[in-house]
């Protein structure tokens, strides 16, 4: 689709409200033999009824729930099909139906916007959104085969079974069309391994320097191992109701607004459209941008599924300029150059000033618009199916003002067989109201941006 | 009564511990095969194995998309109705679009690493067609020409790969 007609534009609309009140995470880890995969999302469940200093008992709520969505990225890691009536089951929430959601690495975001939907059209007051990944079933290089199958069997896959071979072509690109260093990226790493240091749920901690990253070994050039994601054992879960439930369940809820985007599954076939703008954004601003031979967008440099997701999701919330109205986001960082990209894509630089999100400070702690504290998924963890929850509810938390209570109490920690560090630190955005996260499929074939504002 | 005469015996091969502890971990052997059809690409498929290159193209006059498609397909995604073939004339000499230099792969991997995979513009092709190079190196808009595996054919995509076109001779067919 290259002209995008009237229809297709229409912007999303919720019948009636829809609220966060609650998450759960679980320790994320590259191999987690102790726990079979419903045990692992019974930690999730557990918090997430448990610690979220909800007024009702756990067996209260789950006397709510009556629709579940879940999400699992790929059969072939669980190696078990219908995992939803085991996990289901497991939790204690039968016969209530249960939905399993399949969109890739965007399979997290989009199970939340199925849940969304459930409360949003009447069919549930309460909604559980649910998702989960066992990677450690096989060996890492099979696994980065079975992940390469998100790649086009006859025309891609083939070429190198390994997803970063997908991603690589497109930092290529990039630093060609709007000149970015590898010392640009290499930041991102840094300041997400580090985010991930003052974590407790986090897969890859670490205080690295520039020079470690670009010092560490190569993926697919030009991305270096510490530029990547990991494969991750997990799970995650986050409530989701009405508005009548959600001031009944919590003193903290957060209105959720959240929509989603596709793009053909090959980079190659992205042929060269108009740019769908962005409220705070005007063609102008675009003249130039395909100033250098064989330019197209979104081509291999941006992602046309996410700038969709962001023009509607924006719509849906109301933000008319997302870098001064967003107060943190979470990005899917599988890559430093994806994280890197969809800064264009959700408005947060112009196209083709990406680079200028990091180099300005803007995506630091202390900066005008924090991104990945949580550690993201290069710090912190990739268990696919429940990613893009796990950034929907440390988003939920930040805005809750509860980052200290749930990444500072030792207790936690503890729990996971770690220390925390002794120079923990707290990464809580002072008084946040408005965060967004985008979970993002393949080389942006799904991508759907969440935003959680304060509703107390 | 139930009838002694008929035993179920155990037929399988024992799972082979890995770890007890912390839990018990058992190896879960896969090994199948699947079919796969080409479909209505077969054309493209035997192409390469031909040394010909063949591409799509939408026959509907209506459409507004009248390039070339590379990977081809069998019907247009914009106006739904069914494309044509169309050989590309050789030799087929495209421009890289982007590059990575593959230095781990995942399980499986039929070619030595490292090595280089190509994104190439073709004239006249609405898509950036993904290949790998034989040998070389690559920079953005530098020229490459298509070669192919007619001989031990791999009946697979990797029957299409790229060489570096340095100078005139290069580009001949
Ligand atoms: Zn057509």
């Amino acid at each position: 689709m290259i002209t995008l007609k009237e229809g297709n534009l229409r912007i999303p609309r919720w019948n009636r409200k829809v609220f966060a009140v609650a998450g759960g995470l679980t320790n994320y880890k590259k191999f987690c033999p102790e726990m079979k995969l419903e045990e692992q999302v019974m930690v999730a469940f557990r918090q997430m009824l448990e610690n979220n200093d909800l007024k009702l008992s756990p067996v209260e709520i789950k006397g709510l729930v009556n629709f579940l969505a879940c999400g699992e990225f790929a059969d072939h890691f669980q190696d078990q099909l219908l995992c939803e009536a085991k996990v289901t089951d497991y939790l204690g929430l039968d016969p209530i139906y249960d939905i399993g959601i399949k969109t890739g690495g965007a399979t997290g975001g989009s199970t939340v916007l199925t849940a969304a939907m459930a409360v949003a059209s009447g069919y549930a007051d309460v909604a559980l959104a649910v998702g989960w990944e066992r990677m450690s079933e096989v060996d890492t290089r099979t696994g980065n085969y079975y992940i390469a199958n998100a790649a086009c069997k006859d025309f891609e896959t083939r070429l190198s079974r390994i997803y970063a071979a997908y991603y690589a072509p497109m930092a290529v690109r990039f630093a060609w069309a709007y000149n970015l260093s590898e010392e640009t990226r290499a930041k991102v790493a840094v300041k997400n391994h580090l985010y991930a240091y003052y974590s407790p749920y986090s897969q890859q901690p670490g205080k690295y320097t520039i020079q470690d990253v670009l010092n560490s070994p190569m993926s697919t050039y030009p991305l270096r191992f510490l530029e990547c994601c990991a494969m991750t054992d997990g799970a995650a879960c986050m409530l989701l109701c009405d508005e009548e439930t959600a001031y009944k369940l919590t003193d903290k809820p957060c209105e959720l607004f959240i929509a989603g985007g596709s793009h053909t599954l090959r980079v190659a076939d992205r042929r060269d459209m108009e740019i769908p703008l962005l409220p705070h954004e005007t063609a102008d601003m675009y003249k130039g941008l395909r100033k250098k031979e064989g330019q197209r967008w979104p081509g291999f440099e941006s992602f046309a599924a996410s700038r969709f997701a962001a023009y509607f999701a924006y719509r849906m919330a109301g933000i008319t300029n997302p870098l001064e109205e967003l107060d943190l986001v979470e990005l899917h960082d599988a890559f430093t150059i994806s994280d890197i990209q969809t800064y264009g894509d959700i408005g947060l630089r112009p196209y083709g000033q990406e680079p200028d999100y990091i180099e300005s400070g803007d995506a630091y702690f202390d900066g005008k618009c924090p991104s990945n504290l949580s550690g993201g998924l290069i710090g912190t963890m990739h268990a696919v199916g429940a990613t893009g929850i796990f950034q929907g509810i440390e988003c939920l938390w930040q805005i809750q003002g509860k980052y200290d209570k749930f990444h500072g109490d030792p207790k936690i920690w503890e729990s996971f067989g770690k220390r925390k560090p002794e120079d923990w630190k707290s990464l809580q955005v002072p008084n946040a109201k408005q965060a967004l996260w985008v979970s993002h499929a393949g080389v942006g074939s799904h991508v759907t941006v969440g935003i959680l504002k304060k509703a107390f | 009564m139930a009838s002694k005469g008929k035993i179920t015996k155990y037929t399988g091969k024992p799972a082979k511990v890995l770890q007890s502890e912390p839990a018990i971990v058992i190896e879960w052997p896969r090994s199948l095969a699947h079919r796969h059809t080409y479909g209505k690409l077969s054309p493209f498929f035997k192409g390469l194995t031909e040394g010909r290159l063949l591409a799509t193209r939408c026959a509907n006059p209506e459409c507004g998309e009248h390039r070339l498609w590379l990977p081809p397909r069998a019907d247009c995604p914009d106006c739904n109705q069914p494309m044509t073939w169309e050989e590309l004339p050789q030799p087929v000499i495209g421009t890289v679009h982007t590059y990575a230099r593959v230095e781990y792969a995942g399980a499986g991997i039929e070619l030595t690493t490292p090595y280089f995979q190509v994104d190439v513009e073709l004239p006249g092709v609405c898509t950036i067609f993904k290949g790998y190079l034989q040998y070389g190196t690559l920079e953005i808009g530098m020229k490459v020409k298509a070669c192919f595996r007619t001989e031990d054919p791999t009946n697979t995509i990797l029957d299409i790969y790229w060489i570096p076109v340095v100078n005139d001779a290069d580009a001949r067919f």
